[in-house]
Formats: structure tokens, C-alpha cells, sequence
């Protein structure tokens, strides 16, 4: 009864939804429930989850972070350039790291000098998309041919695609990091208190560094799969992957205000991201729908899921006093 | 006057002769004129995002609404002549008034409610023009908007009247005083009368009305209306403002201060194209200076050791 | 009890100064309005008010007179129904039954906005003022809610009026300072100030004076007095007993929700009386049991917190409870914080069983065993989105943590017998912190410093502040026997019956400085001559 009840504590309001979205698509949208189908909605969705369980350790901190997009594309240039010399694990090892150093640096910026998360975000998207756009002199570079580079994004482990196998291991280790580590805690505390964080002798500086630091390195293996799947180095590899982050976290249920948020919620609002793009395609429909699509169900997901009137109609009705 | 507001005018100075002595031709009338004309657009982007900003919140639609309302104005203007021109700033209205909405009344937090509100307005801006058509301007006067007139072409003196209207209002009308104080203390407005959601109404349909008269001259100087125009300056914007001095903690703002950061970033960019190097580099450089100007703002407060400093829940 | 209490009042100082000037008596002598009260009809009268949230039923049949030129006191413990009924007398909620007359008319309001316009002027505890404008613009501010949008000049006030409005709370500041430069309690004033400028017929102050220093309580009530003067009723909300006692003409008193004392005279209830009618039972409000001390476990050499500090030693042994009292500013606060870790100083040093503490540092010094109890429970202590059980293992993480991971059960059984022990209300762990009364939010805190690892001294700063009078003793009784098992405790608190009923010895500070050392039971008398030297009183 306990395991159960904790079950249904650890289950986001956003999951009914999803499910509720799946079976529509299932019955409505030709083609969609197809195995070929999933397997290409999960292959998609992989990466943007990958990135999201990044934006969701920076919102549980109560930051958030806006340069995910410019040091992927960055982490994509060095990793391309860096190939002829270094191979194809060595280019990897590159990208992965550039996207980690920037979330560091923004860390240790945010926390050393209280810089708001958004002002040093900023600067850093900037920076790193016009470090990219130079070094590439502002056109893609084409990779040179390398069957090992490309096994991110194209290979298969005992039959999965590998970006779905990286997806599941990123998400159940963000799960275990934000439920299960001490310093998932502390991120959740810092997040919810900074202050409090501080006098209950928790290191709060060295647990925010990490937190972006962790969130990078999660959004450069987003990057790397992105880069080895156009086996090119792309200044503007993927422009609004900050907001696309943002958008699934915030249908995933998860409060910018901080202190909250599960693996879970990001998983259910990335699921949700993709079958409406997925469903669109489909459909035939132009791209316009999708994007007012996703447009409302941010702002239902925003509305349905907060605490207090007019929202919040799941947490008054579902889950009195749960914690989310 | 907040030494913070002296940030963008020294760095321009600086800026400004390094260039002139580097690059020859850089301190020309007619380079400073073009770039004049060609800051207008971040400038005013920059003026309405000071109202979101004042308030502690800020809008990262507004590139979107920009789009969406130069290819309004230019359908527009097609078809009624030279006065559907207006249809810009009213359909950059309308969606600062959604964002309004969504922030004063619904409560959503504003990265969220103006990021579907970008979302939503790439969607419509794709719709109306069958996936991204461009929609061209077929107004014969278009052109004397940016060549005509006087020493300085319309289009500079349209512009420059918006932002120094945008300064009177923030600093002279009933509104922009409710604005300054819901950003100085927000829990104190309702307490004293004051109607917080109208207040947040108004501040997001300023900027919103600026986003589209940006995106209404900047139809005008392409001479097309672009829907997927406009991307990525709705950051340079709030870059802008926040190197002009008006800080992300609302209470304080300065209208001229963001068209001076605008400046800057122009500075930087034709600078930088003119003396040969990549021009990505002044994207790079803008963002050192945001966050040289967080440090510098971070100075001027001192190291906070006391622990009962309130705290900021936004963004 | 009763004895000490009237100690307090008799040597608060202010009143023979107050009585030589021309000003009205902070407190009235005689009592001509309580005569005629009954046959007055009351400037707001609530009848019968309920109001339910949900299933829970916050008020159940409350009753409220407050007259014309009358201070009104509202008392009752944390969850009685006072912020309840404080949102309906605003305008902030509606009632679900009963009615609101305002000098005899009915009343109804929609919002706050509403409450204004019927001159119904709210002072809360947390300001509303607007920092970056000037006094004049704050002053001017309600009438900035009823111009339209594109009205063009802000209407300030004129300068006249506004002097005016000023002296009559006795501020004396330009007009033209921004409102962040003032005091604390210069802003209150600005405040009331700004409802007298609105002509309001009833001004309601909910907890004051928690920020204020002494002085500027005085000038408050001073400013409070002036007010009764003009016919204004004053609804007045506060935690201190002593406050009430100063300032009030009358008393309601809630409890669960029902007035159980309704609208009487102040002086006709005894101060046990009023307790008894707050709890529903009479409390031991007596004195601890402590045991004996033991050898050195905490101390301050030279310490020096601020560059214009004297140099002070301060020694804790193991198993003892150390009082702090000093006015507000005395910089009895300044020392403990030091103490703790919290704040870095200027020279001197602060040792733990040997072992030196690096300033300004509270990792290090929860490392050691010192454990906080901060003094604003909200902004520095509290972690609101979070469950009970993560606010209360937030110190004993490493302890919990094998390899970095952390052991739900181990951390399961280590929360719940403390949670037992303070006796949480509702006793669910896994609920959001938030959710839970000050009183049960302040149960969290001390429960979280009780299980800092190798616990060897705590701070306790204010720890009953806000409190009610259950949950103070709870509170009390847990830091008595953490005392006993053998930790040093420093206890700095302005609430001088707490520490007099908790402490050992008491060592009050003045400007940076020990001044005396008493032992226990020295009695108030000495401790406020020990404070003061004659001047003031801890607030």
C-alpha cells in the first residue's frame, strides 16, 4: 500500500495527459501507432530529452539556463574541427566538454557574484554562438567521413537505436541524481532556499557550479548526438533548444520558481513535444499548427498544474499535501 | 542619476574611438548616419522591452511580434495603402496585450507565458502566409521612408519620436509610474489600490506596441514582410536594455539608457564589420559586455554578507 | 508571573518623559469612551462572521466591534482565525456568512481596493511602501490607483498636506527622500501617515512592531495615540502581551476560529485570564528545570563582530544555556551570529571544544557542531516548496549518505521520532513545509538543528518569535534537553520571559559590549537596569 501510494506520489499530473494525448493520436492520426513510427517519435524526442533533463537540474536550482542552444552549436564546430586530429572519440570527448565548461563557468558566475541566471545565460549564448559563427566563418563544416562518429546518432545497441538507449540511461540517472543523491538534495534545497541552503551549512556555491556543470555535460551529449546525426559542424545547429528545454519542462510540470522537479516531468512533457510535432507531420499539416499547438499546451500545462486558483485543479482534486 | 545608467555612454565613447582611430572612414557623417538608421529596430525593441523589465518580468516574444506585425503591416499597406502601415503596431499591441493576459491575469511566470507567446505568434506569422511565404510591399512611397526627406531620413525621425515617446511615458504618464512601482515593490501595489494585473496589462502592451513598430520599419527597409524574421532579437533586446542600465529587478528603468545599449551593440557590430573582422565577433563581444555589466552592477551593491537580503523569486 | 510582568511596566521608563510633554499619554489614563460603549453603535461592526476554505472552517461565528477613537486588540494563537479575519476586515476575502456594517451602514467588500475606498487602511507587518520613490510620491500613492491610464502628471499631494500629514505621526524628513533611505520605523510612520492622508475611519496594524527598535515602538504608538485623538478605531494585532497591555482599550480574543472573549475592557481580563481564553487551558510558563554545566565547550576570544566593537570573551560550557539580551541594534544579536558562524568579524576568534571556527563560515562551523536557529524563519530558515522530513535532514545529509547516496529509510527513521517529540501538527512528514502553521514551521527548524551531526552548541536566534504558546513550550522543552544531554546553547532573544526561563545565566548586551553578567533568576528588574541604563526597554 505504501509502495503504491508512493508510486502515484512520483507519477506527474502531466502523465495522465500524455497517456490521454497517445491513445487520441492512436485512434485518430493515421499511421501513428506504428512501430516504425514510435521508434522515429522516440529517436527525435531522445535528444530534446536528453537536453531537458539538463534544464530541469538548472530550474530545480532555481536558475535557468539560455545558452544550451549556442554551445551546442559551438561544441558542434570544435567537435567537427577537432575530428581530422583528435578521432572520432576524441571529437566527442571535445563537444561534450565545451557544452560543460560553459554551464560551469555560468555556475560559478551565478553563484560567486549572485549574477541574476538569466543576465549570465544570456552573455553566454552570445558569446558562444559568435565564437561559433567565427570559427566556422559562418557555414556548416562537413565532417569527413567516419562510420564510428556516426554510430551516436545511427548505431544500434541489441537492436534500440542508440540515441533512445543514451535518452532512457540519462533520464533514470537524473531521476536517481535529483531523488536519490545527496546532491540532488542539495540542488532542491538551494533551490527552494538559497539562504536556508547556506545556514544549514550545505555548499551551496560548489552544488550550483556542479548543478550546471552536470547540466552541460548532459546537453553536450544532446550535442553530440545532433552533430553525428548531421555528421557536420553546424553554427546553428539548434537555435531554440534553450526554449524547446524550457517548453518541455514547463509542460512536464516543473515550477520555475525551484526547489522542484523529477525526471519524470521531463520525460511526460518531452512525450508530449513529440507526438504533436510527430502527429503534424503525419497529418500533412503545415508546421504552423504545430507550433500553436505546443503554444497551448504550455500555457494549459502552466495553468493546470500550479498551485492555487484557477489552475492547480490536480493538485487541490488528485494529490492533497503531495509533494510534486 | 544611477552610476549603472553611465555604463552604455562611457562604453560607446570608448568603443566609438577606438573604432574612429583604427578604421578609417568609421567616424565618416554618413557611416554614423547608416548606423543611425540601422540601430533603430534593436532600439526600439529595446524601449519596450524597459516597460517588461520595470516590472521584473521581460518578453521574449517580442522578435516574433516584430515578424508577425511587419507582415501585417505590409499585407496591409497592399491592400488600404499607406495607412494600413498602422497595422503593425496595432497587431504588436494585440499580442503584447495576450502576454498582458497571461502574466497580470492568468499569473503565469513570464519566461513561460511570452515563450508560448512566441511559439504561437512563429505559428500564426507561418500560417497566414502559407508557410513562410514573404510578402512583398508594394507601396511606391516605401523607399523615401529611408532615403527622403531632410538630413535625416522619416524612418530616423519616426523612430526617434517613438523612444522619446517611450521615455515620457515611462518617466511622465500615470502609467509608467504604476509600472515603476509595481517593479519596485510588488506586494505593496494591490495594498495601496492599485490594479496589478492592469498595471502588468499595460507594461507588456507597450513593449508589444514597440515590437511592432520595430518589425513595421523593419518590413520597410526590406521591403518585404519576413514571418520568420526576427529571431534571436528579442535577446539582443533585453541585452540592450540591461547594458543601458535598467536592471533585471524591476523599480528602476531607463528608456534612453536601452536606446544608448542599442547603440552600443550597432557600435560594435559596424565597427567590428568595418575594421575586417568576423562580424560573429561583436555577438561575442555583446555578451562579454551583459555580463560585464551584471559585474559592474554586482560592484556597485557589494558583496552580500548579510543573510536578510530579500530575495528575488524571478525570473 | 503576574509579579514580574507589572516589574516590566513599572520600570518602563518612556512614561514620565512622555507625561512632562505636551503630547497625548501613550496609554489612557481614564476611560471615557468605555462608558458609553455599549450604547454607541461602533464605527465597523463584523456580526456573526464565518468562512470556511474547503473542509476546513477557519471562522466559525466570530464577533467584532471597534469603535470610534478605541485601540482594539486582537489576540490568539497561530491558526486561531486572526489572518483570516484580518483578509475579510480588508477586503481581501468575503465572509461566508454574517454581516459587515461601517457606522451603520452595510458593507461589502470585493478587494482590498474596496476596503481603501470605504477608508478601511491596512498597516502590515511587511511594507507597503515603494522604495525607489520619494516620500512625497509613497504618500500620494492611493490616489495613483484611481487616475485613469493616460492621465499625464501623477497627482502628489501638496506639499502642505503632506507636511501635515507627516507631523502628525511626528516624522520630521524631507519630502523629497527616496523611501529606502529611511528606517524601518520611519517607514511605518510614513505609512500610517499615508492612512491618514486617506481619512480612514479604521487603521489596522497587524504586528507592527516585530522590526522595530524601541524608540521607534514609542514613537509608533505615540503616532497610534494621535490617531485616537482623531476618531480613527484601530484594530491592533500583535504577539506581545506587554504591547497590549501598553496600548490597548479594548480586547477580542480567537480561538479556533470562535471570539472567546469579545470586546471587553483591558483591564477587566487578567493576564492569566487572557492566556487561559487563548489556549483554552492555563499553561506552565515557569521556569525550566536545567541541569548542572560542565567543562568549556563554546567561547569567544576578543571577539570583535564589527571594526567598532570593544573586544569581548564569551565562555558556554557543555550543558549550558547562555542568555543574550540587549535592545535592538545592542549587537546581542551581532555576538550569536558571530557564535554560529554565520558572520565574519573583524578580529578575535571564536573556539569549539578546542577547535578554532572560521568566521563567516557555516559549513565549517556545522562541520563542528553548531547548529542555527535563525532568526526569520521564512527568508532564512525555511524551505517552503519542500516536504517537512527534507527540511528537517537538510543539516544531517552526510550522515544519511552512503557514496553519495542517500538512504530513505535511515533518513525516514532519524526525522520521524523528532517530529514525535515536538509533536508536528498534522503529524505527516511528507507534507510541503508551507502548508504547515509558524508555530509547526518553527517545530521543522529547531528539529533540523537538533540533528546536526555531533551536535555541540546551538545558536538559538528569536527562536519562539511568532510562536504560539503550545508549540513555544514544546519548543522551549526540546532546547532544555538538548542542554541537558550536553550541548552548549546560546540563546539570543528579545523576549526577555524566555530568556529568563531557559538561560543559566544571562549576559546582556549594550553598543557591541558585555555589560552584565546575572545569574538566574536576577529578575527582570536588574536585567532591565542592566539594558538600558534607564533608557529604553527590549522590544
Amino acid at each position: 500500500m505504501r509502495a503504491l501510494r508512493r508510486l502515484a506520489g512520483a507519477v506527474p499530473p502531466s502523465a495522465p495527459v500524455a497517456l490521454a494525448i497517445f491513445l487520441l493520436f492512436a485512434l485518430v492520426v493515421p499511421r501513428f501507432a506504428t512501430a516504425g513510427n514510435l521508434e522515429n517519435v522516440l529517436r527525435i524526442a531522445s535528444i530534446l530529452a536528453i537536453a531537458s533533463c539538463g534544464q530541469a537540474i538548472v530550474l530545480v536550482l532555481g536558475g535557468v539556463e539560455f545558452s544550451f542552444g549556442a554551445s551546442a552549436a559551438l561544441s558542434s564546430v570544435l567537435a567537427v574541427s577537432a575530428l581530422p586530429d583528435v578521432g572520432p572519440v576524441g571529437a566527442l570527448a571535445i563537444g561534450v566538454a565545451t557544452v560543460a565548461v560553459i554551464g560551469t563557468v555560468n555556475g560559478w558566475l551565478v553563484s560567486r557574484f549572485d549574477l541574476p541566471p538569466f543576465l549570465v545565460t544570456l552573455g553566454a549564448l552570445m558569446i558562444a554562438s559568435g565564437l561559433a559563427a567565427s570559427l566556422a566563418g559562418g557555414l556548416p563544416i562537413d565532417a569527413p567521413p567516419s562510420a564510428a562518429f556516426a554510430w551516436l546518432a545511427r548505431g544500434r545497441v541489441a537492436g534500440i537505436p542508440v540515441p533512445i538507449v543514451a535518452a532512457v540511461l540519462v533520464l533514470f540517472g537524473t531521476h536517481v541524481l535529483l531523488r536519490h543523491t545527496r546532491i540532488g538534495r542539495i540542488w532542491c534545497l538551494v533551490g527552494a532556499n538559497p539562504v536556508a541552503a547556506r545556514l544549514s551549512g550545505l555548499p551551496t556555491r560548489s552544488a550550483v557550479v556542479a548543478g550546471y556543470g552536470t547540466a552541460g555535460l548532459l546537453v553536450g551529449l544532446a550535442a553530440a548526438i545532433l552533430t553525428s546525426r548531421v555528421a557536420s559542424g553546424q553554427p546553428g545547429l539548434a537555435p531554440n533548444l534553450a526554449f524547446e528545454t524550457i517548453a518541455a519542462c514547463a509542460i512536464g510540470g516543473i515550477p520555475l520558481a525551484g526547489g522542484q522537479g523529477r525526471a519524470a516531468n521531463v520525460l511526460f512533457g518531452v512525450a508530449v513535444i513529440a507526438m504533436l510535432n510527430n502527429a503534424v507531420v503525419l497529418l500533412n499539416l503545415p508546421v504552423a499548427y504545430q507550433q500553436i499547438a505546443i503554444a497551448v499546451v504550455i500555457l494549459a500545462a502552466v495553468l493546470l498544474q500550479r498551485d492555487g486558483w484557477p489552475g492547480g485543479l490536480w493538485t487541490r482534486f488528485g494529490r492533497k499535501g503531495a509533494r510534486s | 542619476m544611477s552610476p549603472r545608467l553611465l555604463v552604455a555612454p562611457l562604453a560607446i565613447l570608448v568603443a566609438a574611438a577606438a573604432f574612429g582611430a583604427a578604421v578609417p572612414g568609421f567616424a565618416a557623417g554618413g557611416n554614423l548616419l547608416n548606423m543611425a538608421s540601422q540601430m533603430w529596430v534593436l532600439a526600439l525593441l529595446a524601449a519596450g522591452q524597459t516597460f517588461a523589465l520595470a516590472t521584473r518580468g521581460f518578453d521574449i516574444s517580442v522578435g516574433a511580434v516584430a515578424a508577425l506585425a511587419g507582415v501585417a503591416a505590409a499585407w496591409a499597406a497592399n491592400t488600404l495603402g499607406a495607412v494600413g502601415l498602422a497595422l503593425g503596431p496595432v497587431v504588436g499591441f494585440a499580442c503584447g496585450m495576450l502576454n498582458g493576459l497571461l502574466i497580470g491575469t492568468l499569473g503565469i511566470t513570464p519566461v513561460i507565458a511570452t515563450l508560448a507567446t512566441l511559439i504561437g505568434v512563429r505559428g500564426i506569422a507561418l500560417l497566414v502566409t502559407d508557410d513562410g511565404q514573404a510578402v512583398p510591399l508594394e507601396l511606391d512611397a516605401a523607399s523615401w521612408v529611408f532615403s527622403g526627406g531632410t538630413a535625416l531620413p522619416p524612418a530616423d525621425w519616426v523612430a526617434l519620436a517613438a523612444v522619446v515617446g517611450a521615455h515620457l511615458v515611462l518617466t511622465r504618464t500615470m502609467v509608467g509610474r504604476r509600472i515603476l512601482m509595481l517593479g519596485s515593490n510588488p506586494d505593496a501595489v494591490p495594498l495601496v489600490g492599485l490594479d496589478e494585473a492592469r498595471t502588468l496589462r499595460h507594461a507588456y502592451a507597450l513593449c508589444g506596441c514597440f515590437a511592432g513598430l520595430a518589425g513595421t520599419l523593419m518590413m520597410l527597409r526590406a521591403g518585404t514582410g519576413l514571418p520568420i524574421e526576427g529571431s534571436g532579437m528579442e535577446l539582443q533586446a533585453i541585452a540592450a536594455a540591461v547594458i543601458g542600465g535598467t536592471p533585471l529587478t524591476g523599480g528602476m528603468a531607463s528608456v534612453p539608457g536601452s536606446a544608448a545599449g542599442a547603440l552600443l551593440v550597432q557600435v560594435l557590430l559596424t565597427g567590428l564589420n568595418t575594421s575586417g573582422i568576423s562580424p560573429f565577433v561583436a555577438q561575442s563581444a555583446i555578451g562579454v559586455v551583459i555580463i560585464a555589466a551584471g559585474l559592474v552592477a554586482h560592484g556597485m551593491h557589494g558583496f552580500h554578507l548579510s543573510p536578510r537580503r530579500p530575495r528575488r523569486r524571478q525570473p | 508571573m503576574k509579579r514580574a510582568y507589572f516589574d516590566c511596566r513599572a520600570s518602563w521608563p518612556s512614561y514620565a518623559r512622555r507625561d512632562q510633554a505636551t503630547e497625548p499619554p501613550l496609554t489612557r489614563q481614564s476611560d471615557p469612551a468605555g462608558r458609553g460603549a455599549q450604547a454607541r453603535p461602533g464605527v465597523l461592526v463584523l456580526d456573526g462572521i464565518a468562512k470556511r476554505y474547503g473542509t476546513t472552517v477557519a471562522l466559525r461565528r466570530v464577533n467584532l466591534r471597534l469603535d470610534a477613537g478605541r485601540v482594539h486588540a486582537l489576540l490568539g494563537e497561530n491558526g486561531a482565525g486572526k489572518s483570516t479575519l484580518v483578509r475579510i476586515v480588508v477586503g481581501a476575502a468575503a465572509p461566508d456568512e454574517g454581516e459587515m456594517r461601517l457606522g451603520g451602514a452595510a458593507l461589502r467588500l470585493g478587494s482590498a481596493r474596496d476596503g481603501i475606498a470605504a477608508g478601511i487602511v491596512p498597516v502590515y507587518q511587511h511594507l507597503s511602501l515603494f522604495p525607489h520613490l520619494t516620500v512625497r510620491e509613497n504618500l500620494s500613492a492611493f490616489a495613483y490607483g484611481r487616475t485613469g491610464p493616460l492621465a499625464l502628471r501623477p497627482p502628489l499631494v501638496a506639499a502642505e498636506t503632506a507636511r501635515r500629514w507627516l507631523d502628525a505621526v511626528g516624522l520630521d524628513r524631507d519630502l523629497a527622500t527616496p523611501v529606502e533611505r529611511l528606517s524601518v520605523g520611519e517607514r511605518q510612520l510614513v505609512e500610517i501617515a499615508r492612512a491618514i492622508g486617506q481619512d480612514c475611519r479604521v487603521l489596522l496594524l497587524d504586528e507592527p512592531t516585530a522590526a522595530l527598535s524601541d524608540r521607534e515602538r514609542d514613537r509608533l504608538f505615540l503616532a497610534v495615540r494621535r490617531l485616537c485623538e482623531r476618531g480613527t478605531a484601530i484594530l491592533f494585532i500583535s504577539h506581545k502581551l506587554d504591547e497590549i497591555d501598553t496600548v490597548a482599550d479594548d480586547l477580542t480574543v480567537l480561538r479556533d476560529g470562535e471570539s472567546v472573549i469579545e470586546g471587553v475592557g483591558r483591564e477587566t481580563v487578567g493576564r492569566a485570564d487572557l492566556v487561559r481564553a487563548m489556549l483554552g487551558t492555563a499553561v506552565n510558563t515557569g521556569a525550566h528545570a536545567l541541569g548542572t554545566p560542565g567543562p568549556l565547550m563554546l567561547c569567544a576570544r576578543s571577539l570583535r563582530v564589527a571594526p567598532s566593537d570593544p573586544p569581548t570573551n564569551i565562555a558556554v560550557r557543555r550543558g549550558e544555556v547562555l542568555g543574550l539580551a540587549g535592545l535592538v541594534g545592542s549587537g546581542a544579536l551581532r555576538i550569536a551570529e558571530a557564535l554560529s558562524g554565520l558572520r565574519p568579524v573583524a578580529s578575535g576568534s571564536v573556539e569549539i571544544d578546542g577547535a578554532a571556527l572560521l568566521p563567516g563560515d557555516r559549513r565549517h562551523a556545522v562541520r563542528l557542531g553548531i547548529g542555527l536557529i535563525p532568526a526569520d524563519r521564512s527568508t532564512d530558515g525555511l524551505f517552503a516548496v519542500r516536504s517537512a522530513s527534507d527540511n528537517v535532514s537538510a543539516s544531517a545529509l552526510s550522515l544519511l549518505s552512503r557514496a553519495g547516496l542517500l538512504r530513505g529509510r535511515a533518513e525516514r527513521n532519524m526525522v520521524a521520532p523528532w517530529l514525535q517529540r515536538l509533536g508536528l501538527n498534522p503529524p505527516e512528514p511528507e507534507r510541503r513545509a508551507a502548508s504547515f502553521s509558524g508555530g509547526n514551521q518553527q517545530k521543522l527548524l529547531v528539529a533540523r538543528n537538533l540533528l546536526v551531526p555531533g551536535l555541540r552548541a546551538l545558536v538559538a536566534l528569536e527562536p519562539t518569535r511568532g510562536v504560539d504558546i503550545a508549540a513555544r513550550r514544546l519548543i522551549h522543552e526540546a532546547l532544555a534537553e538538548a542542554a541537558s544531554a550536553g550541548v552548549a546553547i546560546v540563546l539570543a532573544s528579545t523576549d526577555l520571559d524566555e530568556v529568563e526561563a531557559l538561560s543559566h545565566r544571562i549576559l546582556v548586551v549594550d553598543a557591541g559590549r558585555v555589560v552584565a553578567d546575572l545569574p538566574r533568576g536576577a529578575g527582570h528588574p536588574a536585567l532591565l537596569a542592566a539594558m538600558g541604563g534607564g533608557g529604553a526597554r527590549a522590544a
